[in-house]
C-alpha cells in the first residue's frame, strides 16, 4: 500500500527540491483555481444579458472601474501561463524524451507567458493613463456611425408612411 | 485517488483493491484534449473581447449582433463546457489533494460539482434559448 504523504503546504511546496517543476505546478494550480473562479462569474453574469439586459450594462458599468482592468490583465495572464504550461506537460506526457529538458521548458512556458503578456499588458493598461486610445476605439467609432449617420448624408424627413383602411375583421 | 482509507499511522491509503474503473483514464485524457482546445479557443476569445473590441465598447447590444450568428453561439457552448469541465476536474483534484477526512471530502465536492455545474447550465441554457428577434432576450 502506498501511503499518501500530506501536503504541508505552500511554504513546504515552494522549497521543496522540486524546483521549477514544483514552482510552475504550484502556478499551474493557483492559475487554475484563479480562473475557474472568474470563470463562474463571468458566465452567470454574461448569461444575464438574455432576459435582463440593462442588468447586464449595469454589470459593465461596476467592470469600467480601473481595478477591474488590472484584475482582467491577470486573467489574462493567467490562460497564458496556464495554456503554455498545460501545452508542456502534454509534450512531456506524449514524448517522453522531453522529460530531460523539463527544468528548462517549465521556465521557457514561464518566459513565453511573460514576454507575451507584455503587449497585452500596454494595450490594456496604457488607456488608463491616457498613454493610447481604448482597444477597439476605432472599430467602435465606425460602429456608431454606421447606426447614425452623419449629418451630411441627411436627405430631408423620412415620407410619412400612406394611411392605411382599417382592416375590418370578416365574421364567420 | 478516490476513496482513501484512514490507517493506523494516521494517514491515508488507497484502497487495496483495484477499482474497476477506467474513469481516471479519462479525466486525464479529457485534460489532454480540452486543455489544447482551449489554448485556441480562450486566447482566442480574450483577445477578441480585450484586445480588438475592447471592454470599454461592450454592452449587451454587442452581445446581440454577436450572439445573433449561431456559429458564435455554438463556439461559446463549446468554450464555455470545455472550460468549465476542465476547471472542474483540476478543482478535484485538489479537492482530493488537500481535503482528507472523507466526511468533509464528500460535502466539499458536492458543494463543487453544485455550483460549477450549475453556472455550466445556465450559460449553456442563455446562449440556447437566445433569441435575437425578442426584444429583451
Amino acid at each position: 500500500m502506498a501511503t499518501v504523504h500530506r501536503v504541508r503546504g505552500l511554504w513546504t511546496a515552494l522549497r521543496y527540491r522540486g524546483r521549477e517543476g514544483m514552482w510552475t505546478w504550484v502556478l499551474h494550480r493557483a492559475t487554475g483555481i484563479g480562473i475557474l473562479l472568474f470563470l463562474i462569474i463571468h458566465v452567470v453574469d454574461t448569461a444575464i444579458v438574455i432576459y435582463w439586459p440593462g442588468l447586464y450594462d449595469h454589470a459593465l458599468a461596476l467592470y469600467r472601474n480601473p481595478l477591474f482592468r488590472f484584475a482582467e490583465l491577470l486573467i489574462f495572464f493567467s490562460v497564458l501561463f496556464h495554456g503554455l504550461n498545460g501545452l508542456r506537460i502534454i509534450v512531456q506526457d506524449f514524448w517522453p524524451a522531453a522529460m530531460r529538458h523539463q527544468r528548462r521548458f517549465a521556465l521557457g512556458a514561464l518566459g513565453a507567458a511573460v514576454v507575451l503578456i507584455l503587449p497585452v499588458a500596454w494595450i490594456m493598461l496604457a488607456p488608463l493613463f491616457g498613454l493610447r486610445a481604448e482597444p477597439g476605439s476605432a472599430r467602435h467609432e465606425a460602429r456608431v456611425n454606421a447606426r447614425h449617420p452623419s449629418i451630411s448624408d441627411y436627405r430631408g424627413p423620412a415620407q410619412a408612411a400612406p394611411p392605411v383602411a382599417p382592416v375590418t375583421e370578416a365574421r364567420p | 485517488m478516490s476513496s482513501l482509507v484512514r490507517n493506523r499511522r494516521g494517514g491515508y491509503d488507497r484502497p487495496a483493491r483495484d477499482q474497476r474503473s477506467n474513469f481516471e483514464l479519462y479525466a486525464w485524457f479529457f485534460m489532454r484534449i480540452s486543455g489544447l482546445a482551449l489554448i485556441f479557443m480562450a486566447l482566442y476569445h480574450l483577445t477578441w473581447w480585450n484586445l480588438i473590441v475592447g471592454v470599454e465598447h461592450l454592452d449587451a447590444d454587442l452581445v446581440r449582433e454577436r450572439w445573433t450568428n449561431p456559429f458564435w453561439r455554438l463556439f461559446n457552448v463549446a468554450l464555455v463546457s470545455f472550460a468549465m469541465l476542465h476547471g472542474l476536474n483540476g478543482l478535484r483534484y485538489s479537492i482530493e489533494d488537500y481535503v482528507r477526512r472523507p466526511g468533509v471530502r464528500l460535502a466539499v465536492k458536492t458543494v463543487a460539482y453544485a455550483v460549477v455545474l450549475l453556472s455550466l447550465a445556465w450559460g449553456i441554457f442563455a446562449l440556447l434559448a437566445f433569441n435575437p428577434a425578442v426584444p429583451g432576450r
